[in-house]
């Protein structure tokens, strides 16, 4: 039974890198329709930011806990004003033409950053300083860390946080008129362009910190890292329904859930079978996922 | 193509003579007098095809600069047969493609014997060209078992092949570890794969319990799952025969997760990152590998020459190369002639050629008769030297 509950800790832990990115995917599908492939690799740009500032402010021997609150807050605007400026030069521009014009340009820009990181860091493995400590409890028999709490904790205050600012906010009310109709929604007088805007920044921000906690808890990053989280988060936002901010949440856990159990009782070698099993029947079976339901009314 | 070799067009000359003069004042600053002089126009060609450009340029150049110190002693010596060796490098780019050219050019520049090579996938048909040509190849860092496995008989190597190291491993399980169960984990890539399953069948062949043998995703971040689906098989060693980066990973997640056996990891886990990406939870992981020149003890005087020559260290193959030179030279020597049959011929009776990395025969079918492999360990963040078995196979301690 213990190893059961180390699954489940296991599962929760990968499932929040997950859910942190996968909020990115559905935000953005649910304002402008755009499955941005190209969030997977802000997620990887957050992480590489905040190993620059990381080791930076190490080699000048700020104190610890003031250089990773620096690190994570400029990652978070640097990536947030990345996920901008790529919205306002690749996306803004398509958004009246067919659909999949915009799409492949996600994919363009997903390759863009891909190899511009590959090009100022190089092919290699960064690794971050080792500053989370291993150390932690054991609840019989089941091994929990610290970190593995820290980031769960973490990563549930930022999304009861995101659920709060769309539910319960006049401008997250105005997320979800546009989310609902674009035109009725400008017609109440709402400002469409500044309210995507604030989308892409508020994606990518959540991005960066998955990115910066991801470098901090596994401390190696490269210029891939972003490719394979970002199709695990993509279906954890389908499973969820995808524009669901609280589905996007879940299905998140239950991919990182799948995951570990998938790997602990029957082998990691078919993880991905499993994974991408679940997007495939999810498609095929209710593309609505588990929490969506009308589609005309996302997030 | 018409007898380039006795061509004395000025260009030529012009371009022997750099040649020439790099390799004295190579061989100067490796502390040597050779009296090259005397071998112009006249010299014992060696080619050397090795990746010079792309991303294994570092490794190639390595090789070429091995080459070029024991042809340098070789003639400070006063040559073979009374003539110098001449190294003659070539670009194979560690591509398929451009190692046919290259082995073609070095054909055409008259090469006596081929001693190099570095990626595999390119060694490959560079051989079958050689083959065609009849010209002995003798290699110094391509693992892949296939390259003698072709049936050719102008084909030796004087580092091992990928499926001796199995058998190594499970030998070190066993006799120094003293394990009853062990944990083989791959990538389900080509070499890993390979790797994984040599060691299983020499593992059990040795009578030690196989608990579990799978492969992994590789490119995740989280094992910890499949570290605790392995744990609770309660095994005393687990052997990761991936990647370093990914062996990283592993090694940190399983000491977080508590885990307490003796973690191994073939020799593609012998690189820093893993020691970056693990931090302290690397200390007493043991790798099987080909020894670097530096744990060698025989090593140790072309180490210093190296160093001595190119002011930095020697990488990790350029002694292979440093013997398959040597060995080919003592070929042409023993043969008393300067014809790829008579060198490939001799190379085959050769059993017992004291090189940097100890002593090398071949098999019939070109392989060293006794690979050699050690075990290192990571103490404070670094690769030592740990044991390695003698002549009767007893494991004992390196200094």
């Amino acid at each position: 039974m213990s190893t059961f509950f180390q699954f489940v800790i296991e599962g929760l832990t990968i499932g929040s890198f997950y859910a942190l990115v996968a909020l990115g995917y559905t935000m953005v599908y649910g304002i402008i329709r755009l499955i941005n492939f190209a969030h997977g690799d802000l997620f990887m740009v957050g992480a590489f930011i905040g190993w620059t500032g990381l080791t930076a402010l190490a080699a000048a021997h700020v104190p610890l806990a003031l250089a990773l609150m620096i690190t994570l807050v400029a990652s978070m605007a640097v990536t947030g004003a990345l996920g901008l400026a790529i919205e306002r030069v690749a996306y803004q521009p398509l958004l009246r033409a067919p659909r999949l014009s915009i799409l492949i340009t996600a994919l363009g820009v997903s390759l863009a950053l891909e190899n511009g990181v590959l090009l100022l860091y190089g092919a290699g493995f960064n690794t971050y300083p080792h500053v989370l400590s291993h150390a932690g409890f054991d609840v019989d028999g089941v091994q929990i860390t610290f970190a593995q709490i820290g980031i769960i904790v973490a990563s549930f205050a930022l999304m009861i946080a995101l659920y709060f600012f769309v539910y319960r906010t006049f401008v997250g009310t105005a997320m979800r008129a546009l989310a609902i109709d674009q035109d009725a929604a400008r017609l109440m007088g709402i400002d469409v362009e500044r309210l995507i805007q604030l989308t892409f920044f508020l994606g990518s921000a959540l991005a960066a910190v998955a990115g910066v906690m991801e470098g901090l808890y596994y401390t190696q990053i490269n210029f891939f890292m972003g490719f394979v989280l970002g199709l695990r988060a993509f279906t954890a936002a389908v499973l969820g329904g995808i524009g669901n901010i609280p589905g996007a949440m879940a299905g998140g856990i239950l991919i990182g859930l799948l995951e570990a159990f998938g790997a602990g009782y029957v082998s990691s070698r078919w993880t991905d079978v499993f994974v991408f099993g679940v997007l495939i029947a999810v498609l095929v079976i209710k593309p609505t996922g588990l929490f969506g339901e009308r589609v005309v009314e996302r997030m | 193509m018409i007898a380039q070799n006795n061509d004395t067009s000025g260009a030529d000359r012009v371009l022997r003579k750099t040649t020439l003069a790099a390799l004295s004042a190579l061989a100067v600053l490796a502390g040597m007098a050779p009296s090259l002089v005397q071998g112009q126009g006249d010299t014992i060609k060696i080619g050397v095809p090795v990746p010079l450009s792309g991303s294994s340029a570092n490794a190639g150049t390595d090789i070429v600069n091995g080459a070029k110190l024991a042809a340098a002693k070789i003639n400070s010596a006063g040559g073979v047969l009374g003539k110098q060796i001449e190294i003659v490098p070539e670009d194979d780019a560690c591509d398929a493609q451009t190692a046919v050219q290259a082995a073609q050019k070095l054909v055409d520049a008259g090469v006596v014997a081929v001693a190099g090579g570095y990626c595999s996938s390119a060694a490959l048909p560079e051989l079958t060209t050689f083959h065609r040509a009849g010209i002995p190849y003798v290699l110094d860092a391509s693992t892949n078992p296939k390259l003698t496995e072709m049936g050719y008989d102008n084909v030796f190597r004087t580092i091992g092949r990928d499926d001796e190291q199995g058998p190594f491993a499970a030998s070190f399980i066993k006799n120094s570890l003293h394990a009853k169960r062990a944990a083989v984990i791959n990538d389900n890539t080509t070499y890993s794969k390979g790797l994984a399953d040599n060691t299983v069948e020499a593992l059990k062949k040795d009578g030690v319990d196989v608990v579990y043998d799978d492969a992994i995703t590789p490119a995740q971040m989280d094992y910890s799952p499949t570290l605790t689906r392995v744990a609770a098989l309660k095994p005393d060693v687990i052997y990761y025969t991936g990647y370093f980066s990914e062996a990283g990973l592993i090694v940190k997640e399983a000491r977080q997760l508590g885990l307490k056996m003796t973690l191994m990891g073939g020799d593609a886990t012998n690189d820093p990152t893993l020691m970056k990406t693990a931090g302290p939870a690397a200390n007493d992981m043991i790798i099987t590998t080909a020894p670097l020149a530096q744990f060698l003890s025989a090593a140790h005087g072309y180490v210093d020459d190296y160093m001595k020559a190119y002011g930095q260290g020697p990488g990790p193959y350029s002694v292979y190369e440093y013997d398959a030179v040597g060995i080919t030279a003592k070929a042409i020597a023993d043969a008393k002639s300067a014809t790829p049959a008579a060198i490939t011929a001799a190379l085959h009776k050769i059993s017992n050629y004291a090189g940097a990395t100890g002593t090398i025969g071949f098999n019939p079918k070109g392989d060293r008769s006794v690979a050699v492999y050690i075990t290192i360990i990571v103490r404070d963040g670094n690769f030592a030297p740990y044991q390695r078995q003698d002549a009767s196979g007893h494991w004992m301690t390196m200094k």
